[in-house]
């Protein structure tokens, strides 16, 4: 610090006035003397230090400007930034984006945070009209610049603050202010008062609604123009301010204060490490750190902070787009605030003539390259004597006391010109009316005349972009909003809108990369944001099939809307001929290279999901055949596919309830129809998973007969995957006895499970349909049970799903209740059929339909005779009946085919021979004496 | 102190309306008495910067964007249109600017159903038409005929509740700026002097009974006023209000802050509370605006002075409460699940409660039970 002497006088009169202030305002030197003489203080320490410190504002044109001709000026050889210190490997990628976009860290396997937390993700927004893109575009663009990140990484960011993890802000953002998700935000320069009532009386005071407003009104216009000296200064004065009358919020304070420790102990490190001269290096910053008061402040501040280790969390680094109003949403600035700040900063920009420093493509890397070294050039004479000013701070300083006469100018005028206000106010006018508003020439006048009017009310001398809003709601915006937009919108949109980033192809993880190339044959810029119309004709082109196969896991992947078909569907042994997508993978590029965190491809990203989804602790059968059904479908991975199916075996056997019974019997019905139609073989998996399904569920059957929790849907789904399975599971070495068992250990109490159970019984043969049929109408006859009538309909209908055969019993049940139960009985229970049939069992519907076709007449005229077929008398004579009387025949019948007598001799243990009987009479007599041979062959022959 | 029921603003701030535009250096539009600037100061009280010698109070509490965009409205040549929920000072606030402006708030036409177009033009004082005939002097103009003869402020409170044919009358009057009297041979043209303007006061609540035509709404400047949800607004609105009540009834009365907390906590509660309800019937028929709320704190004032114990309790308040917002059958059981529901649990919180609450409880409770 050999300068000290030199710059002790500097504030030496601003101290002097202060103090004077302070005396005549607070009665004496107390707390205000201390505070005014501390600002000069902070500023005095920060212009003498050896490195030079830059201060900056988040997304402020005069900041950028500054930083800009700084630049140009003093050549630093190394610029140290205030930014994550892990994201630094990116910022090479920001010259293949189009800007804003944020620079993001990303984690989803925690390691160190609790699980709930995740996933983690970090953001750092960058837009071109900033002081800290600047620095990133000059250190990138220039031979022989180191650019240094020192803040903490984004892992310390979490560390350190972890209560914004855990109490993410509520409030529901709109689609446009989504594009950086939940992400927590860091941003270069977050300046703003932390003391409610200090900003509330800034903002009364300079009559501005909003903070953003008030920056822009008393510090960014005055300040575009403003020289190094009296930039720097301003914004340390702003920065100690704002710090100095903070509330003492310890944990922010701790936090804030820890940040400059890790800053400055890594920049020390770094000068130490590389022996860089402090006076070749600046320190870009927040003004809020510029006034730091913690010991390491300073190249020769005190050492000795301890940087924490970085958690076990594996981060993943990306770039994303972002947007202006994503930036205002997260950071709490004015709607259209940053908006306005790039359409100053281009203003700035013609104004003063500074030429910024921008990332070029490398596309035209020639240009660039010729470019900026020419305008360095032209710079370089002025640019020379840098390293002299920078060797001596107290050069800086010398010059200096600008901040007296900053603070005694009055305002500046903000150069909003009255052509501009002019070309507004006819601008709004036709947005005003091409969002529906009835906006005429008159309004367009009226806006002109009420901003003035305004701007004068607000002692401004022009109206602001913030006038010209009020005014323009004032004028045009009636008592409802015609459109999507409000007038407050359609000006913000005038004003430079909102503006959406891009990440560059080049810039992209390589899974977004592999992604946009394998769709590179649809021929379309899924680039650009907005909905993209893809046709896929497969038939004729049959190498689309590969982009149809990545629509697909895209749609999978992605949020809703990313790729959503419109033609075409993808089901299991379908192969696809034509199909048009609409795609919009421009305005989902965070969710894609979100994506690209997780794996180097889709079909990696899609596996590791398919697994995690069977393998979750809470996924049942159903889950885990989806997940095979998925992997089939979209992967055409039979080996993934065995795998998931080996753990949907495990999973079903420890399953005890039969919730997911109808899910699990479409799924294995789908995948077994699949398999057997396309390959040779059944894969082993489903073989046994179909015979300890169906020792699993019976085993369940008697049980879920009576339990409550199930439903009859979910009985009935078990009883339809024990009989359609049965003769696979047969095959396979399965015991019906067991399914004989299961039912015969049944004793349902609940209506609909007794008529369900029954049908099962009818399958089975242990009960005649003729029977089930009396049953039922001994139900409907019986007065004391009729009201549960509907109960056993239901059951009846559920039991289509495992016996499909019963549709004409069902059918005729459902028109008895029609016909036969009474009003009150039948009218409440017609809504709960309807919606079964529609909800539940969309499939037996057609079924039952189909079947009444068939059973009730087709015309009108035919309903006069017709009948039902349960009403017709039965069959009059069966033939068994005309056996018994004719004996004489079955002696004929037994002498014409002898082998069922013989077989049931055989079963009866019988060795007799045959012999011819003499005579009718002989045999009859035999008949007569030994009747019992005859009588069982007669059970066994008239036995259904 | 005047000896009014109820002074207008330009008599109740007479001297301070004096002072400022003795003080006041800021160039006027047309004949208004005060510099916009100045306006905006008689409204929404002085600060430390503007540097007056006198503290001027603030009368209407609100966003001061939205003062200053009526205020400039009345100086283009649009009328005014001040729209919102019943009870958010929307009439207030005209009437102080057409003090400020014109020293005179009261020509007023209210709109109702029966509002015909003689009330916004000019009827005749039949008697002397038929001893005189029909002239200037046998011609009863209406409020807004005066304002347009003397350069000053025409209210129009409620618009939306006249009739639309009405509602057309102004149009001519806003655009032209003129009447013609068709039956006058001479002077059959009233024309508007400078100043004149309309501020007009229109219920978000009305919308559709009589919907403005585009035409009229072109004329209008439209200000929407939204109700105050912030706690530091309002705690100011009611305390204001309620001193001037105190003034005007020269009650002693101490209003304890923190009865005015549970006064404000409960309106915020019901209002949540409305705001979730399914259904109309689930939900209180008053808005629970502000206007309302000083209504309960000054009905509570007055029993209190004239029929208790001279101070105000939470009890009284409570009761004040349930009679005014009690108004329909549906309203009772709605303010009992209140008090059940989350008073009572207030009251066993002992960082909330220091009594007040309990003791709300209980008066609500037993008006409650007077009422059933």
């Amino acid at each position: 610090m050999s300068p000290t002497t030199a710059p002790v006088g500097v504030f030496d009169a601003l101290r002097g006035q202060l103090q004077d202030a302070a005396t005549a305002f607070a009665d004496g030197p107390d707390a205000l003397q201390g505070l005014l003489l501390g600002l000069v203080d902070d500023v005095d320490r920060a212009v003498r230090e050896p490195l030079e410190i830059f201060p900056v504002c988040h997304h402020s044109p005069a900041s950028a400007v500054a930083m800009a001709r700084r630049l140009r000026e003093k050549q630093p050889k190394v610029v140290y930034l205030e930014l994550c210190e892990d994201m630094a490997p990116l910022l090479s990628e920001l010259r293949n984006c189009t800007l804003p976009v944020a620079v993001q860290a990303f984690a989803t396997e925690l390691d160190g945070f609790p699980a709930d937390w995740g996933p983690l993700s970090v953001v750092a927004p960058i837009t071109e009209a900033s002081a800290e893109y600047q620095a990133i575009a000059y250190a990138q663009s220039t031979p022989g610049v180191e650019l240094v990140l020192v803040d903490r990484s984004s892992d310390h960011v979490f560390q350190w603050e972890p209560r914004r993890a855990t109490s993410p802000d509520q409030q529901e953002p709109d689609e446009e202010a989504a594009l950086h998700g939940d992400a927590v935000g860091v941003e270069i320069g977050d300046l703003r008062p932390r003391f409610a009532e200090l900003e509330e009386h800034l903002l009364r005071n300079g009559r501005v609604r909003h903070w953003s407003e008030w920056w822009h009104q008393y510090v960014e216009l005055p300040l575009g123009d403003a020289d190094h000296d009296t930039y720097r200064q301003v914004m340390f004065l702003v920065g100690s301010l704002f710090r100095r009358l903070a509330p003492g919020e310890s944990a922010r304070v701790r936090v804030d204060e820890d940040r400059e420790r890790y800053m400055w102990t890594r920049m020390r490190e770094h000068l130490a490490a590389t022996g860089t001269d402090p006076g070749e290096a600046v320190y870009v910053c927040g003004a809020f750190h510029a006034a730091s008061r913690v010991e390491e402040f300073g190249v020769h501040g005190a050492t000795g902070f301890e940087i924490a280790p970085r958690t076990g969390t594996t981060w993943q680094y990306g770039l994303i787009p972002s947007s202006h109003t994503a930036i205002e949403a997260q950071f709490g600035l004015a709607p259209g605030s940053v908006s306005i700040a790039a359409t100053q900063w281009t203003k700035n920009l013609k104004r003063t003539r500074a030429v910024p420093f921008r990332l070029e493509r490398p596309a035209g890397g020639k240009k660039p390259a010729a470019r900026t070294p020419a305008r360095t050039a032209r710079s370089a004479p002025s640019a020379l004597p840098g390293p002299a000013t920078a060797a001596d701070p107290a050069g800086a300083a010398a010059p200096a006391d600008r901040l007296s006469g900053f603070l005694r100018r009055p305002g500046v005028v903000d150069p909003v010109d009255e052509a501009e206000l002019l070309g507004w106010s006819v601008g709004i006018v036709h947005a005003a009316r091409r969002a529906g508003y009835l906006a005429s020439t008159a309004d367009a006048i009226a806006v002109f005349e009420t901003s003035v009017l305004l701007a004068g009310m607000r002692d401004r001398a022009k109206p602001t972009p913030y006038d010209f809003q009020d005014a323009a709601v004032t004028c045009i915006e009636k008592d409802s909003v015609p459109g999507r937009r409000d007038v407050r919108r359609l000006v913000e949109i005038m004003m430079g809108g909102d503006r959406i980033g891009r990440v560059g192809y080049d810039a992209l993880p390589p899974l977004a990369r592999d992604v946009h190339d394998r769709l590179a044959p649809l021929d379309l810029n899924l680039q650009q944001r907005g909905v993209k119309r893809a046709l896929l004709d497969i038939a004729s082109r049959p190498e689309l099939e590969r982009c149809s196969d990545l629509l697909w896991m895209l749609r999978y992947l992605m949020p809703a809307g990313t790729a959503r078909p419109i033609m075409g569907e993808r089901v299991l042994g379908q192969r696809p001929i034509q199909e048009s997508w609409d795609l919009a993978l421009g305005t989902h590029q965070r969710a894609l290279i979100e994506l690209g965190y997780e794996g180097v491809s889709v079909e990696q990203v899609l596996e590791q999901r398919l697994r995690r989804k069977a393998y979750h602790p809470l996924a049942t059968t159903a889950t885990v055949l989806e997940a095979v059904e998925d992997a089939t479908l979209y992967l055409r991975s039979a080996r993934l596919a065995d795998e998931l199916g080996a753990h949907a075996l495990k999973v079903l056997a420890t399953e005890r309830t039969v919730e997911s019974a109808p899910d699990v019997l479409r799924r294995v019905r789908r995948l077994l129809a699949y398999y057997r139609t396309s390959q040779p073989v059944l894969p082993a998996w489903i073989e046994s998973f179909v015979t300890s399904g169906y020792a699993h569920y019976c085993t369940l059957l008697p049980r879920a007969f009576v339990d409550e929790d199930a439903t009859v849907r979910q009985v009935a789904a078990m009883l339809g995957f024990l009989f359609t399975m049965e003769s696979l599971a047969l095959s396979l070495g399965c015991d019906r006895t067991q399914l004989e068992l299961a039912v015969a250990q049944s004793h349902p109490e609940e209506p609909s499970r007794v008529a369900l159970l029954w049908a099962a019984q009818v399958q089975l043969g242990r009960l005649s349909r003729a029977e089930l049929r009396g049953r039922c109408d001994e139900l409907l006859g019986n007065p004391l049970v009729l009201p549960s009538y509907p109960a056993y309909l239901s059951g009846l209908v559920h039991a289509l799903e495992p016996v499909p055969g019963l549709v004409d019993v069902v059918v005729e049940a459902v028109s008895q209740a029609l016909g036969r139960l009474p009003d009150p009985v039948l009218l409440p229970w017609l809504p709960t059929l309807i919606t079964a049939l529609r909800a539940d069992n969309a499939d037996l519907a057609p079924l039952l339909v189909r079947e009444a076709g068939r059973i009730f007449p087709g015309r009108l005229a035919e309903l006069d005779q017709w009948v039902p077929p349960w009403r017709e008398p039965a069959p009059t004579a069966p033939p068994t009946s005309r056996a018994r009387t004719d004996a004489p025949a079955g002696v004929a019948l037994l002498a014409a085919h002898p082998a069922a007598c013989d077989a049931a001799a055989r079963l009866l243990g019988c060795d007799a021979t045959w012999r011819t009987a003499p005579a009718a009479p002989a045999g009859a007599r035999l008949l007569a004496t030994h009747p019992e041979a005859a009588l069982a062959l007669e059970a066994l022959l008239t036995k259904r | 102190m005047s000896d009014l029921l109820r002074a207008p603003a330009e008599i109740k701030y007479a001297d301070e309306l004096a002072w400022l535009e003795s003080v006041d250096t800021g160039t006027k539009p047309f004949t208004w008495r005060l510099s916009p600037k100045m306006i905006r100061t008689f409204v929404l009280g002085s600060q430390p910067g503007d540097q007056l010698d006198r503290k001027v109070e603030q009368k209407w509490f609100g966003d001061a964007a939205i003062v200053e965009r009526a205020i400039v409205t009345l100086a283009s040549d649009r009328g005014l249109l001040l729209i919102g929920d019943p009870g958010t000072g929307k009439s207030w606030l005209a009437e102080l600017l057409s003090a400020a402006v014109c020293r005179n708030s009261t020509l007023v036409v209210q709109g109702t159903a029966g509002t015909t177009e003689d009330h916004i033009k000019y009827s005749w004082n039949v008697s002397m038409v038929i001893a005189q005939g029909q002239s200037r002097a046998s011609m009863i103009p209406s409020p807004i005929m005066t304002a347009m003869e003397t350069g000053a402020i025409g209210r129009f409170e409620e618009l939306t509740r006249a009739t639309s044919d009405v509602q057309d009358a102004l149009i001519s009057i806003l655009s032209e700026k003129y009447i013609s009297v068709p039956e006058l041979e001479e002077n059959g043209t009233v024309f508007a002097r400078p100043g004149f303007s309309v501020i007009a006061t229109a219920n978000s609540r009305d919308r559709g009974v009589n919907d403005l035509s585009s035409a009229l709404k072109r004329r209008f400047n439209f200000v929407r006023i939204p109700v105050v949800t912030n706690r530091r607004s309002e705690t100011e609105i009611v305390r204001f209000r309620t001193e001037e009540l105190l003034r005007r009834h020269q009650i002693t009365l101490d209003v304890p802050p923190t009865l005015l907390d549970v006064l404000l906590q409960s309106f915020a509660d019901l209002r949540e509370a409305s705001a979730a309800a399914g259904s109309d019937d689930e939900r209180l028929e008053s808005a629970l605006s502000s206007a309302e709320q000083i209504g309960v704190l000054e009905d509570a004032i007055l029993h209190s002075n004239f029929f208790g114990r001279q101070t105000l309790t939470a009890d009284t308040l409570a009761s004040s409460l349930v009679s005014s917002l009690a108004r329909r059958d549906e309203d009772t059981p709605i303010l009992n699940k209140y008090l059940h529901g989350v008073v009572a649990p207030r009251t066993e919180d002992s960082v909330q409660n220091s009594g007040e609450w309990t003791q709300f409880l209980q008066g609500g409770q037993a008006a409650l039970k007077a009422l059933a």
